[in-house]
């Protein structure tokens, strides 16, 4: 079994890029014709929220990986394009996603994140390190952050959809 | 009956992407959103398939499924993972349990349908199931032939028509335009290169979208061998060419199950109108026939016991045409329906030739048949009183 530090940055950074382009694109069923496109993951430093105090509601949502490699992964979406990505993939109207409420928006990122995670895991399972997922959970606010404790290695990448910023934010539990 | 399929997800946005994938089809979605869940429905509604995810809370996928083969009830159901468990390791595992089929999230709603519809019958649902599409509804044509002159000959002869033809001349070409815009009729030329429209007949009936689209070939008329091999592999029709655009299109109508009716009956001043066309051939009067009494007793039904028989625009007097009319005039009868008849000076004379229909009694202009049934109290027995282009008053028809 290869030894946990063996996951190089570059292996977390391929994975984690190819699993949020292939998610937003696939689920979302856009190309660049329609206005959302995907940017490669950009190394982005903590935290991943705007440092300037700027007030951006943010849907978050969480799943973790157990196994050989373990670890969490926040995907961070402004609110405003949590509620664009849920109409588009429910077939809803805005004014239906209103009636329906947060609940719909909180299981349609739930979702997204967990089929996010789930491919970037899939990577990690096909390199030597078999894991299973956790169930998803969101976490909803503006102006927060996140602190790892210290034997937690974390990565942070920045893509960009429609103008929206989706920050991952992936902690990895160090070898024992 | 309809094909049930249950999907087992604890997230409640996939199990409303599945139900949106399977609207226009006719089947029956039931949900659960764990394996416990899952396993009721199932022993209580037996599906036809089970859409299933891994990671739920309660009981996951892993264990539904091994529970489900172990039941010797539930053992049979095809089961197809829709799970974000991806990973070489993880589908071999499962799919050695016994499963039909693994996607792994995310996954384009085409997919889930086309990988469902290699396991149970997936039947789409017309647009109105309640109403008969019509002759003057809009429909797509696609004809798959490398010859300009029949695509162009076949969108002339259907320019009339609200149906949008369309021409490609490769089979690459047609699996693109029906993968954008799933046609509603598609020909094709059974003499493209290397038996290509056998391998595209496989296809469109390996596709969920076009299963049951109607397909004819088209191909000259001493070509016996591909003529027969079309009818033997399950081609709706063949089209021989040179294309008799005519029959073309009550065939296109046929085969799209439209009702042409109104291509011949209207309600017209509280009177049913029957006009007959220019050419009435086989296909024109079977389909006459057909209508002619369901029309004729839904106007009687709503109050329309009068009737105009227009042949005016026919051609020539053939058998067929007097056999029609023998038998409209028969139902009218039936039906206590009066009736008139239209006709042209041509007709008129060529009528005079047969025995049947000498001393028919016509009209030269459908006002005046009209009128006649105002100014002549004509029984139902007979055709109503004679216009100026039947000089003697002819007696009615001798006999049906």
């Amino acid at each position: 079994m290869p030894a946990i530090q063996e996951i190089s940055e570059q292996l977390i950074r391929t994975n984690i890029s190819r699993a949020v382009c292939d998610v937003f694109k696939t689920m979302l069923n856009r190309d660049s014709e329609h206005g959302i496109t995907m940017h490669e993951g950009v190394a982005a430093s903590w935290p991943p929220l705007p440092p300037d105090g700027e007030a951006v509601p943010q849907v978050v949502g969480t799943v973790g990986f157990i196994g050989d490699a373990n670890g969490l992964i926040y995907l961070y979406l402004p609110q405003a394009f949590a509620q664009l990505v849920t109409c588009h993939l429910l077939g809803m109207t805005a004014e239906e996603l209103e009636e329906a409420g947060d609940e719909v928006i909180n299981d349609a990122i739930g979702e997204l994140t967990n089929m996010t995670v789930g491919s970037f895991k899939s990577g990690l399972c096909d390199a030597g390190f078999p894991c299973k997922l956790t169930i998803p959970s969101i976490l909803r606010g503006s102006n927060f952050c996140i602190e790892p404790i210290s034997s937690v290695q974390r990565f942070i990448y920045s893509f960009e959809s429609s103008g929206y910023k989706i920050v991952a934010d992936i902690l990895m539990k160090a070898g024992d | 009956m309809r094909n049930k399929i249950l999907t087992v997800d604890d997230s409640k946005t996939v199990r409303i992407i599945v139900r949106k994938a399977f609207k226009s089809y006719d089947c029956e979605i039931l949900e659960a959103s764990n394996g416990v869940e899952g396993l009721a429905v199932a022993s209580k509604e037996m599906p036809d398939l089970i859409l299933l995810d891994i990671t739920m809370p309660v009981m996951d996928g892993v264990e539904m499924l091994t529970r489900v083969k172990a039941d010797p009830q539930l053992k049979g159901i095809p089961i197809m993972m829709l799970t974000a468990e991806g990973g070489k390791d993880n589908v071999l595992k499962i799919a050695k349990i016994g499963i039909r089929d693994y996607i792994v999230k995310p996954f384009k709603e085409e997919l889930l349908i086309e990988k469902a519809g290699r396991i149970i019958e997936l039947k789409p649902l017309t647009d109105a199931p309640t109403k008969a599409r019509s002759i003057f509804d809009a429909a797509t044509i696609l004809v798959v032939e490398d010859k300009p002159a029949i695509v162009q000959q076949i969108q002339a002869g259907l320019k009339h028509t609200p149906w949008k033809v369309h021409g490609v001349s490769t089979q690459g070409e047609a699996m693109d335009f029906w993968t954008r815009t799933p046609p509603d009729l598609i020909m094709i030329s059974l003499s493209l290169p290397e038996d290509a429209a056998f391998t595209l007949f496989r296809l469109i009936r390996s596709n969920v979208k076009t299963k049951y689209t109607p397909v004819f070939g088209l191909v000259v008329k001493t070509e016996a061998g591909p003529q027969q091999q079309a009818q033997t592999v399950g081609f709706t029709t063949v089209v021989t060419k040179p294309i008799d655009v005519g029959d073309l299109e009550s065939k296109i109508a046929k085969a799209m199950n439209l009702d042409t009716s109104l291509r011949y009956f209207k309600i017209e001043s509280e009177m049913l109108v029957m006009r007959l066309p220019e050419n009435c051939g086989p296909s024109v009067l079977a389909e006459l026939s057909t209508y002619l009494k369901p029309k004729l007793a839904e106007a009687v039904d709503a109050g329309n016991n009068k009737a105009v028989i227009d042949v005016h625009p026919l051609k020539s007097v053939h058998m067929g045409v007097i056999k029609l009319l023998l038998q409209t005039m028969q139902t009218c009868r039936e039906l206590g329906v009066q009736f008139a008849l239209v006709g042209n000076v041509h007709l008129i004379a060529e009528c005079k030739g047969f025995e049947d229909t000498r001393n028919w009694v016509f009209h030269d202009t459908l006002e005046n048949a009209k009128a006649s049934f105002g100014s002549a109290a004509a029984p139902a027995s007979a055709p109503a009183a004679a216009a100026p282009v039947a000089p003697a008053a002819a007696p009615a028809l001798a006999s049906a």
